[in-house]
């Protein structure tokens, strides 16, 4: 995708473009994520999505979907509140996502409204404590974990 | 076992792709002592095929991306590539040319050219214990042992350059720890020649023996189609006919000096993966041959600052199984803010779940082999048959003899 295209794409979609080595980051509400990623696969060549990545951005989790051919990665880029870590999933058009949300549910406590994968956990113990926050998120606490799971 | 009954397994039994009742759950079970995260798989059979597959993983979850969080940048490396024995090197060089791209360190060309020679090595390695372990799970041992016999050779050359067979800690940011031994280089010509004349002689082996081709032709194969879906990597991606490698298509280190010929085929079955990988090796050696030839000389590192810049970075390599992917985040501190990692089995565990969909329960063990997950073998299998509303736990032993009595009845 040439930046003419990156840049058009963004404005139809009401988000920004940002630049940073091989990646060009298109930002957008989680609303348009979706759109986005559809766009962005649908583009000649542009299928293969690399993986879905989540930072924890102290009250956000913030989602990029990375998307690769040739030398760049054009990335989707989204964050959702930890108030209410919700985000339709785009592994109804795109099943590559399926496994990709599943761990970002487990690690992160994000819910993808829609994806395929209803196991309880993907690959999180069964016996992970409900009330202790998800993992991956800034506020867990490896120590307290470990020994709500009798690690220690 | 029990017949018609809920899964006596936990409520590990409710991870599912689609809805089954719970008398139809079969879970096939974890455990691979090589494995970042072993996989667990529940099959759904109807009469003797395989209807719906679905994976769970996790059995050996580490927090290494947590870990990585609370340890400094260097630690770091010495971290990532302990993430697998088989692909180690590739982690190392992942995570470093990442923060490098990040950092705008700059790194000498001999390096990138040492960096290749020990990626491509270890190209070899892997393929060479996959081909072994194919062998061993369709009943070839013989295989099995001669192949890593030829694999120690590989090894000790890993050795002579890094001082280790599997974790190199050779990798460090701004180049490798230390240059290549001064004889290094005819020992790798004379094993990069033995190598080739090993490995044709298996290529022709696999293609030509019964007991692997009955069980390889037309079993797991994957279209095109489905490959753009289900996005697999690597020789999965490739043996479908779609000829993309991360070294050539975005070539790091010094493979824009010296390009891959990127291997495929076109039958997208676990036939053309035999294929497609000992092609990888053959085209392996030739690299490394002439990266041999062509290596510059100068520094083999260059000193770099201990801080990394604010920022992130998104780099991938093609790792043995295929694309590894790192996302690097600094906030300007001693360690990462964040490191996200996604291995090559991780991509490819959806397209190996299509692959097993229709086919027997015997070519489970070379389906999963195929697809070359990173772990050496099943512990437990258990399968639920449809129609006779009964299961059963397999263990990965049991279900390897299975597969063998089955195809031995068909040759």
């Amino acid at each position: 995708m040439s930046s003419e295209e990156i840049e058009s794409l963004a404005r139809k979609l009401k988000g920004k473009t940002s630049k940073s080595m091989n990646s060009t980051v298109i930002l957008v509400d989680p609303a348009r994520v979706l759109d986005a990623c559809l766009s962005v696969a649908s583009f000649e060549g542009f299928y293969h999505l690399t993986t879905i990545t989540a930072v924890d951005i102290w009250e956000d989790i913030e989602l990029t979907y990375h998307f690769w051919k040739g030398r760049s990665f054009v990335s989707v880029r989204t964050k959702v509140s930890k108030k209410k870590p919700e985000i339709q999933s785009i592994a109804a058009s795109l099943p590559s996502a399926v496994l990709y949300e599943a761990e970002i549910r487990d690690l992160f406590g994000v819910t993808f409204v829609g994806n395929p994968y209803t196991g309880k956990r993907l690959l999180l113990p069964d016996d992970y404590p409900d009330d202790l926050p998800p993992p991956l998120r800034a506020e867990a606490d490896p120590e307290t974990i470990r020994k709500r799971m009798k690690l220690e | 076992m029990s017949s018609g009954k809920p899964s006596e397994e936990k409520s590990e039994a409710g991870a599912g792709l689609m809805q089954y009742s719970p008398e139809s759950m079969m879970p096939f079970g974890p455990v691979h002592p090589s494995l970042k995260e072993p996989e667990y798989f529940r099959l759904v059979l109807e009469g003797e095929k395989i209807k719906e597959v679905i994976p769970r993983i996790g059995y050996v979850h580490r927090g290494i991306e947590r870990a990585a969080q609370e340890r400094t940048w260097v630690k770091d490396i010495y971290l990532f590539e302990r993430i697998c024995g088989i692909c180690s090197f590739a982690h190392s060089i992942c995570f470093t040319q990442g923060v490098e791209a990040l950092s705008k360190f700059e790194v000498p060309r001999r390096a990138k050219y040492i960096r290749l020679v020990v990626a491509e090595l270890e190209r070899i390695h892997s393929h060479l214990l996959w081909l072994g372990l194919v062998g061993h799970w369709a009943g070839f041992d013989t295989l099995f042992m001669w192949v890593w016999k030829d694999r120690e050779h590989v090894l000790d050359l890993s050795e002579a350059i890094t001082g280790n067979r599997i974790h190199k800690s050779y990798a460090t940011f701004g180049g490798v720890r230390k240059d290549l031994p001064d004889d290094i280089k005819d020992k790798l010509l004379a094993e990069m020649s033995f190598i080739e004349k090993r490995v044709k002689y298996y290529d022709e082996l696999v293609s030509s023996e019964r007991t692997l081709s009955v069980r390889t032709k037309g079993v797991g194969t994957i279209t095109q189609d489905a490959a753009r879906r289900l996005c697999p990597v690597g020789p999965l991606l490739r043996s479908t006919g779609i000829a993309r490698d991360v070294r050539a298509e975005d070539p790091y280190a010094a493979y824009d000096e010296v390009p891959p010929e990127v291997q495929f085929r076109t039958d997208g079955d676990i036939a053309s993966l035999l294929s497609l990988r000992m092609g990888e090796v053959l085209d392996s050696c030739r690299m490394i041959r002439v990266a041999m030839e062509k290596l510059p000389s100068g520094p083999f590192r260059t000193p770099v600052p201990r801080s990394v810049p604010a920022g992130d970075s998104a780099f991938h390599v093609e790792a043995p199984r295929g694309e590894l992917f790192y996302y690097s985040k600094s906030e300007g501190l001693s360690s990462p803010a964040r490191v996200k990692i996604r291995t090559p089995t991780m991509a490819n565990l959806l397209t190996a779940t299509e692959m097993l969909k229709g086919r027997p329960l015997a070519d489970v063990p070379i389906v999963l082999t195929g697809m070359d997950p990173c772990f050496g073998c099943m512990d437990r299998v258990s399968v639920i048959d449809l129609d006779k509303s009964k299961q059963w736990a397999f263990t990965g032993e049991q279900l390897r003899e299975y597969g063998i009595e089955y195809y031995r009845r068909l040759l």
